[in-house]
């Protein structure tokens, strides 16, 4: 086909939006909505993960050095933790001197005769290491353990924990692609029913096309466009309505774990993923209008 | 131009459309083809534009094979053909020039071709005064002078009409037919499936008769009844 043919189909699809003014509404509120509850899904299931993600920053790497370790022994383990962190592999870390360790112990053994002999010269250092990226764990450890300085028996990471919240987070990203696959199959199920009524009310009129010699892309086309354009349209409406709601709920959720003081889970602020959740519904309201317009075109065709 | 041979048209439902037909019209012919409802005028048509393939036998239309025809081909045979119906079949939300113009944006015409031959074309028909007008405010013969100028506009080698003048009045009607016949004199072949006597006695062209399905007579300058 032509340029100027599409760019005239093009219009007059867009035409046709407002022309059928009262299908046009019905498939927009459809593709609004079902974006609206895709995109509520996917903000819970986004939660969920940089939740768990938060957690398991909170996993710490801890292990002390052995008690008759030598002064370079020492300066050696501190330079080795100050460079992993100056190369961003450690996001942050606390040392625990012999005298901390030795005021700490006392602290928690309430019986001063337990204490008894026992000076700070007996504890060992220790490093609390966060990993900016806590799949890094095992490489770390392994590099730790060629430190001649460390004991090796006391180098311990919460491995347990963090596989199980990684293997819940897998789960949940899978949750994410299934709902998005069902959602979208629903939603072109939804779209392409009211369209359907659309081009049944226009059937008259593909039929007479047909006859006077267009081929099905010279109808197809403008029922593309109108698809796309309600498509869009949706899109942006439903991405409106969802950062509203979202803010609303995160506002209130928000107060409710700060009221009953469990701050440490907090909702992410929408902004974070405004541009990306407008992408995801781009895209999906687009293709669901298209989808459905094509689905709906095709059995008038056969004239 | 126009030719069936051994054609038959059975539908799924059993009913015999048409009958090892064999005929043709050659370029430049008017022909009427008349006979009561059910006589297979309508199947006759709609073989010729592919609305119906044959069962059996086969239709040659301006040098396309009719029997099996690529779906892609389709559109291309109904551009060499212009057709008439008896619902006229305007689309209503384009004005009368637009309706027009829609059959040259179908084989992508250029703008400026488009914008020269639809007055020419509505001129024709005798309707330029109206060419805003939506087909909701046309009258019946208005709006068949339409689907005539859609019908015309692309020059096509063949015209068809199913029952033009079915929806009009006599006086319309014969307005209709002299306008068939006056784009007939310039030298497209025109297929008329009628079954009013009056004017196919007026007009006394070749006339294709079918009863059930098959050729009962075949005359040039006939009548609605040919005795022979």
């Amino acid at each position: 086909m032509k340029i100027r043919t599409l760019r005239l189909l093009a219009k007059e699809g867009t035409a046709n939006v407002y022309k059928n003014k009262l299908m046009s509404f019905a498939s927009l509120i459809t593709i609004m909505t079902t974006l609206f509850v895709l995109g509520l899904v996917l903000l819970v299931i986004v939660n969920v993960i940089s939740n768990l993600e938060a957690k398991k920053q909170d996993l710490q790497v801890k292990f002390y050095l052995r008690v008759d370790a030598s002064r370079l022994e020492q300066e050696e383990v501190a330079m080795f933790i100050e460079n992993s962190r100056a190369s961003g592999v450690v996001s942050e870390y606390q040392y625990e001197s012999r005298e901390q360790a030795y005021e700490n112990a006392k602290k928690d053994l309430k019986h001063e005769s337990l204490m008894e002999g026992l000076t700070p010269d007996n504890f060992a250092e220790g490093y609390f290491v966060s990993l900016t990226d806590p799949n890094d764990s095992d490489q770390f450890i392994a590099k730790l353990k060629l430190l001649s300085g460390i004991d090796n028996q006391w180098i311990t990471y919460p491995k347990d924990e963090l596989e199980r919240i990684t293997g819940v987070v897998r789960v949940f990203n899978y949750a994410a692609i299934f709902v998005l696959a069902v959602l979208m199959i629903i939603s072109v199920l939804l779209i392409s029913n009211t369209i359907r009524l659309t081009v049944f009310a226009r059937r008259k009129e593909i039929e007479i096309m047909k006859y006077v010699g267009a081929n099905d892309w010279f109808i197809r086309f403008p029922f593309i466009i109108e698809g796309m354009i309600i498509g869009l349209l949706g899109a942006l409406l439903s991405h409106l309505l969802t950062s509203q709601t979202y803010g609303w709920i995160k506002d209130g959720l928000n107060n409710l774990f700060n009221s009953i003081r469990i701050s440490d889970l907090q909702l992410i602020e929408f902004d974070q993923f405004a541009i990306r959740i407008l992408v995801v519904y781009i895209i999906f309201g687009t293709t669901i209008g298209i989808i459905g317009s094509l689905m709906s075109v095709k059995k008038h065709l056969n004239v | 131009m126009i030719r069936f041979v051994d054609t038959t048209k059975v539908y799924s439902n059993g009913v015999v459309g048409i009958k090892n037909l064999t005929l043709r019209i050659e370029k430049g012919e008017f022909v009427f083809v008349i006979g009561a409802s059910g006589s297979g005028k309508s199947t006759f048509l709609k073989l010729i534009m592919h609305e119906e393939t044959p069962t059996e036998g086969e239709v040659y239309v301006n040098g396309y094979s009719v029997h099996n025809m690529p779906k892609s081909e389709v559109p291309y045979l109904r551009r060499s053909l212009g057709v008439v119906f008896q619902d006229f079949r305007l689309l209503p939300n384009k004005t009368a020039y637009d309706n027009v113009a829609f059959a040259m944006q179908i084989v992508e015409a250029l703008p400026r071709e488009i914008r020269r031959q639809v007055p020419l074309a509505l001129g024709l028909v005798g309707l330029s005064k109206k060419a805003r007008a939506y087909p909701g405010q046309l009258s019946g013969g208005e709006q068949q002078r339409i689907v005539l100028a859609r019908a015309l506009v692309n020059n096509p080698a063949v015209l068809i009409a199913d029952e033009p003048t079915g929806n009009l009045d006599p006086k319309t009607s014969l307005e209709i037919m002299e306008l068939l016949d006056e784009i007939n004199q310039r030298g497209t072949t025109v297929i008329v499936a009628t079954h009013e006597k009056s004017i196919v006695d007026t007009m006394k062209k070749r006339v294709i008769t079918l009863d059930r399905g098959e050729l009962v007579s075949d005359v040039q300058k006939g009548l609605y009844t040919n005795e022979n």
